[in-house]
């Protein structure tokens, strides 16, 4: 894949200990990791298993040798999963999403300008999630906010309506990451036995059902300027979501009064989609109708997710598809419009 | 299934030449406590009267914000929507000339999680009301059987009860149960059926916990992610292995859409192929297997504004023969024979989903 210029959307740092946060926390929380034996999982707690999840990069060089001077990429918004911790502290949560900012800032972002990040902001506490913002929401090179996709409540319910107002009012990106709070089960009826089945259910309907709610909650008429993109959660499945949105919007309006548009015109309004895991048929006809189905030359912004490996995903047969025009725009143009990277 | 050689024969004479044009997979009787009681014996008699149920009904979580979710016309008098045969015989199979429709009880997803033997005794209640009321009184009608899910050795002694008559075409699971349906306690259930020659039918209902992000707040969502529970379901089935133990199990997936299943098998796929030796037990791709073993109801068929697209995503599932009309009657969402299938859906497919693909899985016609 010819990757010269692009501006990838979606790259794996992390600490190689959280002894390297230690001089980012105070002595309170340096204290309580010490006692509590608190530690940042290589594999986030099952999150990322070496078997398909090399070790993501841990410092500035190792991504230069690995991914920015190899690929030529324009820029890479860089994604630190490892703020996605389960313990149920909403102050440890808080503590350590700083300190994870603080050293992206310090150890990344001011040692190579080709950098943008995601700030991390914990979950638990939406106050706190918007004291973060404000802390560090005035540099431009943290382009969005990263939250996960597996949390407590699902990110449309009216307590976070605050914090969306924050990251718009930022003009920050919400990017919502497949995984995160994964002690809890990703179906209605329990735990998984298998890293296939937990792995699928990110995309297949922990995603969709947050897309669903943002949606549905009027997180769009409340903040209109609010965008948002979806990280390592797939893309494939939305046209037969949006079919059945729209279907039963059309139906059951009456629920949802603050709707003043279909379903599927707020998600073509405001989200953006990663390419990856992409997800495909191997067959160039069914890409190019599901291609026509996603307005994909729109929709699709260009990521790696450098260094996970999800297997085949058939991303060269769609972007041969949409022509070079469209390909520009999924590898550069949608991402440059989407955090607002020129002018 | 034992009746497949001469069924899939009979499914391959031109559609002009067969006898059944309509079956309706998906029909919900609804019997009232006053028809289950006396069919309990003592003591879940008395105790289903001081203190009923204890699984909540699904509108209980979301309120169904259209017609209290049933059709206006279908309210019998002094009944409930689905609990009078002869207007759900007026409305529904005389109305649209339904050769055969298929009954699906739906307390067998709350009923099943109640106490062991409180369980198979409703469940049971269930079942007599559906023979006595329904199938004796017309014999265009088949059913789904009830069974305490739960508690499988007791539901694979109501299943073996029904398996000798013809008109019990298979067993009903929730979308949602205690544990994820591809969970080995449940494989004797499945054993059973598929020894019986019974498909599994699972529809939308039961248990819905936390699911990793947490309730949708509205009826909208709820129902938008019902295609999201079933994708779990199918999912859990593959994934745990039960097509390798017991392959010749066929299973419906009802009232959940189907143009999903397209993008599902691109994905099971494309995982398969980076993690296979997580799941060492699955020899083969995700997606050939899914095509071997599940089938799908229309009704809420999904709704692009371009039809044609509805029909590249049925042909990006592989499975048109494995699609069956259903109406979902007497809920408020029933789609008409009539208007369920856009223009842009081709004769031939058209005559498969209305008619012949049933007539295949069931042994109609």
């Amino acid at each position: 894949m010819k990757l010269e210029g692009a501006i990838d959307c979606d790259v794996h740092c992390a600490p190689a200990s959280i002894d390297a946060l230690l001089p980012y926390m105070d002595d309170y929380w340096r204290d309580y990791v010490a006692n509590a034996g608190m530690t940042l999982s290589p594999t986030l707690t099952g999150t990322y298993p070496e078997a398909v999840s090399p070790a993501s990069p841990s410092d500035v060089d190792a991504l230069r040798e690995q991914v920015l001077d190899p690929w030529g990429l324009q820029c890479a918004v860089l994604t630190c999963a490892s703020a996605f911790d389960i313990s149920r502290n909403a102050y440890y949560e808080t503590a350590l999403c700083k300190a994870i900012n603080d050293w992206l800032r310090s150890e990344w972002l001011e040692r190579d300008e080709r950098l943008r990040a995601s700030m991390v902001v914990p979950t638990l506490d939406p106050e706190a999630a918007i004291t973060e913002i404000e802390r560090v929401g005035g540099d431009p090179r943290f382009v969005s906010v990263l939250l996960p996709i597996r949390v407590d409540a699902r990110w449309g319910t009216k307590r976070f309506h605050p914090l969306h107002e924050a990251i718009a009012r930022h003009d920050l990106v919400l990017a919502l990451h497949a995984w995160g709070r994964i002690g809890a089960a990703p179906t209605a009826s329990g735990a998984t036995h298998t890293y296939f089945e937990d792995y699928l259910a990110n995309s297949q309907s922990i995603a969709q059902g947050q897309v669903m709610s943002l949606v549905a909650e009027g997180v769009f008429e409340r903040v209109p300027d609010l965008r948002v993109v979806l990280l390592e959660c797939g893309f494939a499945w939305l046209p037969p979501m949006l079919w059945r949105f729209d279907k039963d919007w059309k139906a059951v309006w009456r629920e949802v009064p603050w709707l003043k548009a279909k379903p599927s015109e707020y998600v073509q309004r405001h989200f953006r989609f990663a390419t990856t895991p992409a997800q495909l048929p191997s067959n160039r006809d069914r890409t190019a109708q599901l291609a026509a189905m996603l307005g994909a030359e729109e929709l699709l912004v260009f990521a790696s997710d450098h260094p996970h490996r999800h297997g085949d995903g058939n991303l060269e047969v769609l972007l041969d598809v949409l022509g070079d025009a469209g390909r520009d725009a999924v590898m550069r143009g949608n991402a440059e419009a989407l955090y607002r990277l020129v002018g | 299934m034992s009746s497949m050689p001469e069924t899939a024969a009979a499914a391959e004479r031109p559609e002009a030449e067969r006898r059944v044009k309509l079956v309706d997979a998906d029909i919900h009787p609804a019997p009232l406590p006053r028809h289950l009681a006396p069919r309990l014996d003592e003591p879940w008699r008395s105790r289903f009267e001081r203190y009923g149920v204890r699984v909540p009904n699904p509108p209980q979580l979301y309120p169904r914000v259209r017609n209290t979710g049933y059709r206006v016309d279908s309210w019998p008098e002094g009944g409930f929507p689905g609990s009078d045969f002869d207007l759900l015989r007026a409305q529904l199979l005389e109305e649209h000339s339904v050769d055969y429709g298929v009954l699906i009880p739906l307390h067998g997803h709350s009923f099943g999680a109640e106490a062991p033997e409180y369980a198979a005794a409703l469940c049971h209640a269930v079942n007599e009301w559906v023979r006595e009321e329904m199938l004796d009184r017309d014999e265009r009608l088949r059913t789904s059987i009830n069974v305490p899910l739960e508690t499988p050795e007791l539901a694979v002694r109501e299943i073996e009860r029904y398996a000798g008559d013809p008109r019990f075409v298979q067993v009903l699971l929730p979308s949602g149960a205690e544990y994820p349906l591809g969970n080995r306690k449940y494989w004797p259930v499945y054993r059973t059926a598929a020894e019986a020659g019974l498909p599994l039918i699972a529809h939308t209902g039961g248990f819905e916990q936390h699911r990793g992000a947490g309730w949708p707040s509205y009826y909208l969502e709820a129902h938008v992610f019902y295609a999201n529970a079933m994708i779990a379901l199918a999912t859990s089935l593959i994934a745990e292995g039960v097509f390798q133990e017991l392959p010749g199990l066929q299973v419906v997936l009802v009232e959940a859409g189907i143009s999903w299943a397209g993008p599902l098998m691109w994905a099971m796929d494309s995982a398969w192929s980076a993690m296979r030796d997580d799941v060492a037990h699955l020899d083969r791709e995700p997606s050939e297997l899914f095509r071997e073993q599940f089938w799908f109801t229309t009704q809420p068929i999904e709704e692009p504004d371009d039809p044609q697209q509805l029909v590249q995503a049925l042909e990006f599932t592989g499975m048109t023969d494995r699609i069956m009309f259903a109406s979902d009657y007497p809920h408020w969402d029933f789609d008409s024979p009539a208007m369920t299938l856009p223009r842009a859906v081709p004769k031939k497919l058209r005559a498969k989903i209305l008619a012949g693909n049933a007539c295949r899985l069931y042994g109609l016609g």
